[in-house]
């Protein structure tokens, strides 16, 4: 088969491609066709003949665009006669078009203006009847102005090609056409999810970020492009910044990841960066000034000090802690929302000048059962496979305990847009009727803590039915035989009566399994957040071995990391149990190499886990906690409890960047900085390394964290070698902290850290992207594992046999409370109800529950209910909603008002010690 | 976000059928929105946004069509469907009073209806009989060389 054609443009003769437009093969080789309705992340529509090219022996002008290439094709693209043709159209276009670019906010960034510059065209030549539409301003963040559309479709082709929903249509026709959204409501009441693709589409000031208007001028702006704070996507955007504040965000077009769009919270969530709760300046405990002691349970008086005085006070207390209590009475919580650059050195502050392996994270919280599961099965925890192969190359998707468009939310566009575009199976198993369920293709609505047996349930079937992978079973794993003896304890009448999932499902998800390969898994907190966490990871790897969709594209398993950097924070080291790229603590020759790097002896001793530490806390083992960027009053299981760990606790140091709902507890504020004013790496949940820029000044007096950790490490460095402590050996290569830039701290990641040795700033700096491993300075990155060989050689396949959950429901607490958070929210909400359009399109707490428990209690409409457990009690508005399953009510722990972890319990999972915020028992009552 | 609830409530019975023999039918929009019409009259929005939600179709693309035909209705109508032609011979010829008195004396206005829904008032243009005009159609009769109160008198006595 012939694929190349020659064809001629403006005399030049290209190749073009078979399957191309003439536009598409202009574009590649440098020659301009302008366009209007065209835009090359969309399919073309061929409507607004802006396009249009003379080819010869071609009766009539033809919109390139659409016009598919073939051989020997001569073809004009400024003969008069096309010019003449386009002048023409933007004619047309203008006269039903308001001429006030004056005031026009898209004016220096719309098409239309550009074009009839281009073309000389005032507008003067036809005075048609004009629009005059209302402007749409009913939502928090676009604001519609139809009077401004010029009908080209982008916003239409970008919401049902990118995002999915296809919120927007064009409705009537002729001169009554508009665009129209839902069934013709507003933007607000239609199925919108404002992920702004349409606006970031749109080629005039039809659509517009309402956070931007009269904010500037595209020239006045300063565009910086970094990554994402709030989710583990890891999509690239593009901060516009004047007189240091951002004004706008916009994605980055080639990003990897997400190609130019985003998802509502990273185009329109960044404005907490400026909110007024920011921490400006460090405060400290007046007592502590006074050289005092604290009284009781309460803190006292805040005072706003220099940063001298703060730094002084937080190094001597953490001395006097360590050597009057010894190291393993300090605790310190890194941070997922951090840099790697930092995280690496809260590691580094830990292991080599507190001398303890008592470092954790809210990993723990979201995600340790799934890392040590697969490290267990596999021998690697992370991600096994690339956003890229999965969305565009899995045949079928297995989404459990997930729900993809509201906390992963540009993954969850690709999948829709998978089953959408080239019918991708999709099939979702998750006790709540979450939003992906209208796009797939089965929904198993398993009961909350079912999911072993689920598992189990389908595994059965497949052995039953021989859909098995044979080859790869026998080839590359261990473990089948006990494996398989436990699963035939599952069949479907069993797995049937357990889960609740009718046996026709069953047989028929387990058939769709079979026979189609690859798929792919993916999961969040729906597996991880139970007792028995590592089991139900186990349980997926043992599927994936099954079907032999490990090491391939398109298979693999998924485990969606929760914050933009959680997965960098983990492999920084900052685990109670291995140094950074899970070198484990407890072996001697690693213990070894950091006590060489960093001149200082290592404790072999695995640390305690953060679900560990704040008890012990209360218990008086840890006597002083430095908690960097997290907030475990919000993310916490049983606040309460929490609230008495902290209270208790003799010295608290946070570093963050707001008064967070733990800043009561502390006795030191150091205020860092948000992503936007410091430099550094994220690593996003497909292990890509990307590089944050910074794009602000710091505010106030606030400092990066990095920096703020250097000056608390050589303060301890400094009075360390005097006192009796620990002594450390600065002469040893990485023992110092004099990092001028955090460039220079990955210099250090890349000697010690094997899977970050080719991770250099000259080659992110370029535009490189990679995932890691990344062995050497040429190594490329590595977007899939465990292709040919697993980690750790054989996979290993687990028995595991369904568990309940650990606190079910009784006569006293009847129904079944699952946890989780909202599209609009992010984690217990610090960033997200700061956000101004955030907050407004969800103000307040919601709890979900079904109609037939709602007029059981007597609810209707909204009203108040007050939901109880063992622990604790909130009150919220009720969402009446069949999303959940009856006997069950799901919360979030957004607002501090009504956090779900007031009610949730800290019974863990015995390995990854995660606690359970799925399932716990609550009674539910209407408020009067 | 959040849904406009729509006061009115409708016996989506016959509807269920109809979604159930296109279940598995693609891209069948324009039957059903017919078939639908032909139950309701028209195609009321919480009837749409039923479609739509059991047929898994987005809203705003069920809209579009329905938009889009002259064919569908969107608003209820009355039981009878008087469509004046305002055509250039029609126009000449005085349509535009017919339209005025169908307005006062059965409070009907264009492109509306009267308030106890027995009429609904159109305004085409040029329905090929120009011969006749002006040129009124009710229902499926047409009617020729009209005079506005005599087509009022038969216009009230229709049931
Ligand atoms: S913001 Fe996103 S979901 Fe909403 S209309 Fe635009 S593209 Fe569609
Ligand atoms: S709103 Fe913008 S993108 Fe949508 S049709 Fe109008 S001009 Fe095009
Ligand atoms: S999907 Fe995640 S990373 Fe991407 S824009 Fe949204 S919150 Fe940010
Ligand atoms: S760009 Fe080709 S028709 Fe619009
Ligand atoms: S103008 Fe009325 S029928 Fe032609």
């Amino acid at each position: 088969m012939i694929d190349k054609a020659t064809i001629t443009i403006d005399g030049q003769k290209i190749q073009a491609r078979y399957g191309q437009t003439i536009l598409q093969a202009a574009r590649e080789h440098g020659i301009h066709i302008p366009v209007l309705c065209d835009h090359p992340a969309l399919p073309p529509e061929g409507a607004c003949r802006i396009c249009l090219v003379e080819i010869e022996r071609q009766r009539t002008l033809q919109p390139a665009c659409t016009f598919p290439v073939s051989e020997g094709l001569v073809i004009h693209t400024h003969s008069p006669k096309v010019i003449e043709a386009r002048k023409f159209s933007l004619e047309l276009l203008i006269s039903d078009h308001p001429l006030d670019c004056m005031t026009c906010e898209a004016t220096g960034n719309c098409l239309l203006q550009d074009l009839a510059y281009e073309y000389g065209v005032t507008g003067d030549r036809y005075q048609g009847e004009k629009h005059h539409y209302p402007i749409d301003t009913s939502n928090p963040f676009i604001v519609v102005d139809r009077n401004k559309c010029i009908l080209c479709r982008r916003c239409v082709r970008a919401c049902a090609y990118i995002n999915g929903v296809e919120a927007i249509s064009v409705f009537y026709r002729g001169f009554n056409a508009y665009i129209g959204f839902g069934a013709d409501s507003t933007m607000q009441d239609s199925p919108c999810e404002f992920c702004g693709s349409c606006v970031e589409v749109c080629p005039t000031g039809a659509l517009w970020p309402k956070m931007a208007i009269g904010k500037g001028r595209p020239y006045q702006l300063k565009s910086v492009q970094t990554v994402c704070t709030y989710c583990g996507v890891g999509c690239q955007i593009e901060l516009q910044v004047r007189n240091n504040r951002i004004v706008n965000v916009t994605g980055v077009e080639n990003a990897p990841v997400n190609q130019g769009f985003t998802c509502v919270k990273g185009r329109f969530g960044n404005d907490f960066v400026h909110h007024e709760d920011r921490l400006l300046k460090p405060r400290l405990r007046k007592y502590l000034l006074e050289g005092g002691k604290r009284e009781g349970k309460g803190r006292g008086e805040w005072v706003e000090v220099d940063w001298d005085t703060a730094l002084d006070i937080v190094a001597r207390k953490l001395l006097e802690t360590r050597d009057k209590f010894g190291s393993d009475s300090v605790g310190l919580l890194t941070s997922a929302k951090c840099t790697n650059e930092e995280n690496y050195l809260m590691n580094k502050l830990a292991r080599q000048i507190i001398g303890t392996n008592n470092i954790d994270h809210c990993a723990r919280l979201c995600h340790s059962s799934t890392v040590a599961g697969l490290a267990i099965s596999f021998g690697s925890g992370a991600m096994s496979n690339s956003i890229e192969d999965v969305t565009q190359q899995a045949k079928a998707f297995f989404v459990i305990g997930s729900n993809t468009t509201e906390q992963h939310p540009v993954i969850g566009m690709k999948i829709r847009q998978a089953v959408k575009q080239r019918d991708a199976i999709l099939i979702v198993a998750d006790p709540r009727q979450i939003p992906l369920v209208d796009f797939a293709t089965l929904h198993l609505q398993h009961k909350p803590g079912t999911d072993i047996a689920l598992l189990n349930g389908l595994m059965h079937i497949i052995l039953k039915n021989g859909w098995e992978d044979k080859a790869f079973i026998e080839e590359r794993t261990e473990g089948f035989e006990e494996f398989k003896a436990v699963v035939e304890q599952y069949p479907p009448e069993r797995v049937s009566e357990i889960t609740g999932v009718p046996q026709e499902l069953l047989l028929e998800a387990a058939q769709l399994m079979g026979q189609n390969k690859p798929m792919a898994v993916i999961w969040a907190m729906g597996i991880t957040q139970h007792t028995t966490g590592v089991y139900n990871v186990f349980s997926l790897a043992n599927l994936q071995m099954l079907l032999g969709n490990m090491g391939i594209p398109g298979g693999g398993v998924n485990p969606l990391r929760g914050q933009n950097n959680v997965q960098g924070a983990c492999d920084m080291g900052g685990l109670p149990n291995v140094y950074p790229a899970y070198q484990p603590v407890t072996s001697e020759e690693a213990a070894h190499k950091f006590a060489q790097a960093w001149g200082a002896p290592m404790s072999t001793k695995i640390g305690m886990t953060v679900t560990e530490m704040i008890p012990a806390a209360k218990e008086g083992k840890i006597k002083a906690l430095y908690i960097m960027a997290e907030d475990p009053m919000m993310s916490d299981p049983d606040t309460n409890h929490v609230r008495e760990c902290l209270e208790a606790c003799e010295f608290v140091v946070l570093q963050d960047i707001f008064y967070t709902e733990t800043a009561p507890y502390a006795d030191v504020l150091l205020p860092g900085v948000s992503f936007a004013e410091k430099t550094g790496t994220f690593t996003n949940t497909e292990r890509r390394i990307q590089l944050v820029r910074q794009a602000l000044q710091p505010l106030g007096e606030a400092q990066p964290d990095w920096q703020i950790l250097c000056e608390v490490a050589n303060r301890l460095l400094a009075t360390s070698s005097s006192t009796s402590g620990r002594t450390i050996d600065l002469q040893a290569p990485y023992a110092r902290w004099d990092y001028r830039h955090p460039k220079d701290i990955m210099d250090e990641i890349n000697a010690l850290a094997p899977s970050y040795a080719g991770v250099r700033y000259e080659r992110l700096e370029r535009g490189e992207t990679f995932q890691w491993p990344v062995k050497d300075e040429h190594h490329p990155g590595t977007p899939i594992l465990h292709v040919g060989k697993f980690a750790r050689g054989l996979g290993k396949f687990a028995a595991v046999d369904h568990i309940p959950p650990a606190e079910l429901p009784d006569t006293e607490y009847p129904m079944v409370l699952s946890t989780g958070r909202v599209l609009y929210h992010w984690h217990g909400g610090e960033l997200s109800r700061r956000a101004q359009g955030l907050l407004e399109i969800y103000p307040k707490p919601l709890v979900e529950i079904n109609p037939e428990d709602a007029q059981r209690l007597g609810l209707n409409g909204h009203r108040r209910v007050r939901v109880t457990s063992r622990r604790g009690s909130i009150e919220a508005e009720a969402w009446i909603t069949d999303r959940v399953l009856p006997g069950m009510v799901y919360a979030n722990f957004h607002f501090p008002e009504a956090s779900a972890n007031v009610l949730t319990h800290a019974a863990l999972d015995p390995i990854a010690k995660i606690p359970e915020y799925k399932v716990c028992a609550v009674k539910v009552e209407a408020v009067e | 976000m959040s849904e406009t609830l729509e006061e009115q409530t409708f016996d989506l019975i016959p509807l269920l059928a109809i979604l159930e023999e296109y279940k598995n039918q693609k891209g069948a929009i324009i039957p059903i929105l017919q078939r639908t019409q032909e139950i309701y009259g028209y195609l009321p929005k919480p009837v749409l946004k039923e479609i739509s939600k059991r047929l898994r179709i987005p809203i705003s693309r069920i809209q579009g069509v329905a938009t889009f035909y002259a064919q569908f209705h969107l608003k209820r109508r009355g039981r009878h469907l008087i469509r004046v032609c305002d055509g250039t011979a029609c126009h000449v010829k005085g349509a535009m009073k017919t339209v005025d008195v169908i307005h006062e004396q059965l409070q009907t206005p264009p492109n509306g209806s009267s308030p106890d829904y027995k009429y609904s008032l159109e305004i085409v243009y040029c329905l090929g009989s120009c011969g006749l005009a002006p040129v009124v159609v009710v229902d499926d009769k047409v009617y020729g060389q009209t005079e506005p109160d005599k087509l009022v008198r038969q216009l009230k006595r229709l049931e």
